[in-house]
């Protein structure tokens, strides 16, 4: 059995009389394990899907199965429990909250589960020192360059060991350098640890990290390619051009 | 319960790592709740000189149509008359000496008591805390000065002290229940009256103080008594002592009532205070609280984080200025006099407590509508929010 595995899946946005439908009918299996990156232009429902998955949005119509659970029936309540244990997200613009330091940004998904504060130091201090950034845990967002808050994002989304990890287009606004550095974490967090990873990106670039990539066309599937041609990207080849 | 607590670590650093807006908001509480924390003192003080409570059992005989201590004039065997008076349990002639005829916040009142009626007067409300009665009763010049007027001019035991044209030797600070007490000063009657009427008119008094047998008479006997005196050469006029304070205090009550007003004003303007910081501060948030919903907070955990936010704004200016205010009360100990009765300005600690109180409860208030609304924000919409 697949890790997620959507049938039917549908989001339609109703906004005053105008319908917009940004998945529709979607059949989507995800195994475990995976680096899957997600392309297509934009509006074509990439962080829509994400949502859905993420359990931030709840779909229209159709199943969502993640792990066994049936995410689409689920209530609010329960969806907010399940994002706090099972899934981990990345933003294309970090998000990290500005008045809390980076160690007290990895700490917050943390508050939510009943841990020793000692459990939990411990928990934050690995999850920094994995993503390469303890130096800097003191230090508030806008102390930190753009590729450090996405280190910090990162451990933020592992910290609490989710199953599932999706991040919306991370190095979107990154330059070349930190955007390969990045994406080597996430391979890591991949090949590793193991975690299943959803990206969305608009760079074929950073596809050569993943195992494979699915492109979305006006909420549907437009081609789904098999394994990624080449395995790993050598960071020469990225280099030379415009990851953005 | 335990994820609330756990998120206060978060709350509190977004307050203070804000230190602008929280520290303007705050000191903008903190100045409202001083003020109506010192309205409420003035306004507890008047009630409690002017509020006639069921055990009241005191008469003020004073002379019809006269208002100032300087123009009330009994001749003093009045007070075999009044004794004889039905419902009368006791009489004390007692001469008034200020300092000051008009509202003043430092005025000195003497009174002056026959000493075989000191014991009486004092009664059971009221203690000597230092010094004692027997120089008191010793020397021609002694006072037993009130507790408050002793904070309020500094002086001890021991101490000479001289106002209103007479100078006296402390022998004794009285505690008391009574707030008219506090605030004067006791001395001898004859001492008195010889200062006042040099060259002998003693045998005049300011007033007459009279317990009454039971609470439930003050009023009759109170017509009793000017009735004995209705046709006399000094007609007299009979108040209970609260409404004799409720009268000389009239224009401070009315003054009272206005401010009043003021201290309702300065708890909305924390509400608002409050209100506007916080609604300003969920605007600015509206993507973090997306984030934390994504990372698993529920909307009820996130109100609950925003009426925390208030409460603690509210709490921390409302402990500031109430502490403040009664600070301000306990130091100064204001008492305003007019016509020779005292209002005292309330100086209780329990009054910090109430305007801290009242501050966090405007805090939550204000917090009600910001959490509901961040509880039931869409997810997708806030991280699409710039
Ligand atoms: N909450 C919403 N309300 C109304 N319309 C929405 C909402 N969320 C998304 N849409 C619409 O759905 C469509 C798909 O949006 P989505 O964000 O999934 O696109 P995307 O593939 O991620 O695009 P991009 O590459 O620009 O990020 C867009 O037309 C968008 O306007
Ligand atoms: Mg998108």
């Amino acid at each position: 059995m697949s890790l997620i595995e959507c049938r039917q899946l549908t989001r339609t946005y109703r906004r005053g009389d105008q319908e917009i439908t940004p998945l529709r009918d979607l059949d989507l299996d995800i195994e475990a394990g995976t680096f899957l990156a997600l392309m297509g232009p934009s509006g074509s429902g990439k962080t829509t899907l994400l949502n859905l998955l993420a359990g931030i949005d709840r779909p229209t119509s159709g199943s969502l199965v993640v792990d066994g659970r049936e995410i689409h029936h689920l209530s609010r309540g329960a969806l907010a429990a399940w994002r706090a244990s099972a899934v981990g997200y990345i933003f294309q613009l970090y998000n990290l909250v500005p008045v809390l330091t980076a160690y007290e940004n990895v700490e917050l998904p943390l508050l939510l589960h009943r841990i020793s504060r000692k459990e939990r130091h411990r928990r934050v201090a690995a999850a920094l020192d994995l993503v390469g950034i303890a130096d800097r845990s003191d230090h508030l967002p806008r102390q930190l360059s753009g590729g450090q808050e996405q280190r910090v994002a990162i451990a933020r989304a592992i910290v609490t060991d989710p199953t599932l990890i999706l991040a919306d287009e991370p190095t979107g606004d990154l330059d070349r350098e930190s955007a390969v550095s990045i994406m080597d974490l996430m391979a890591r967090l991949n090949r590793d640890l193991g975690r299943t990873i959803v990206m969305v990106t608009h760079d074929p670039k950073t596809t050569e990290w993943c195992d494979s990539v699915l492109h979305l066309e006006k909420g549907r599937l437009a081609e789904a390619e098999g394994e990624a041609t080449t395995p790993m990207a050598s960071e020469s080849n990225l280099e030379s051009e415009d990851v953005r | 319960m335990s994820r609330i607590l756990s998120t206060f670590p978060t709350v509190w650093r977004q307050i203070v790592r804000a230190p602008l807006r929280s520290g303007l908001t705050v000191a903008g509480i903190a100045m409202a709740i001083f003020l109506f924390t010192s309205v409420e003192a003035m306004r507890s003080g008047v009630h409690e000189a002017t509020s006639a409570s069921a055990e009241d059992a005191t008469l003020i005989v004073y002379r019809e149509n006269r208002f100032c201590p300087f123009s009330s004039k009994l001749p003093q065997y009045y007070g075999d008359r009044i004794e004889r008076v039905e419902g009368v349990s006791s009489v004390v002639p007692m001469q008034i000496l200020v300092s000051n005829c008009r509202a003043s916040l430092d005025v000195v009142t003497f009174r002056g008591i026959p000493a075989d009626d000191v014991e009486r007067t004092l009664s059971d409300a009221a203690q000597i805390v230092d010094g004692d009665m027997d120089t008191w009763q010793k020397r021609g010049d002694a006072a037993l000065v009130g507790e408050s007027m002793a904070v309020r001019r500094g002086v001890k035991v021991g101490d000479r002290f001289s106002a209103a044209g007479i100078t006296v030797y402390i022998a004794g600070i009285v505690a008391s229940d009574r707030l008219q007490d506090r605030n004067v000063a006791y001395v001898k009657l004859p001492f008195i009256q010889e200062a006042m009427y040099r060259g002998g008119t003693g045998g005049i008094v300011t007033q007459f103080i009279v317990t009454v047998d039971d609470p439930t008479s003050l009023d009759t006997v109170a017509a009793s008594i000017d009735a004995e005196f209705a046709r006399d050469e000094h007609p007299t006029s009979t108040w209970p002592e609260k409404a004799f304070t409720g009268r000389a205090a009239r224009d401070v009550l009315e003054l009272v009532n206005f401010a009043s007003w003021v201290g309702w004003g300065s708890l909305a303007m924390v509400l608002a205070l409050i209100g506007n910081a916080i609604v300003l501060a969920m605007r600015d948030r509206i993507r973090d609280h997306a984030v934390l919903q994504t990372l698993g907070f529920t909307g009820g955990l996130l109100a609950w984080m925003v009426l925390m936010e208030g409460a603690i704004l509210g709490l921390l200016g409302g402990a500031v200025g109430a502490i403040a205010s009664v600070a301000l009360m306990m130091v100064g100990r204001f008492n305003l006099t007019m016509e020779g009765v005292n209002i005292e300005v309330a100086h209780d600690p329990r009054l910090a407590f109430v305007g801290a109180g009242i501050a966090l409860g405007l805090g939550l208030l204000a917090g009600v509508v910001p959490a509901l609304r961040a509880a039931r924000a869409e997810i997708s919409e806030g991280l699409r929010a710039v």
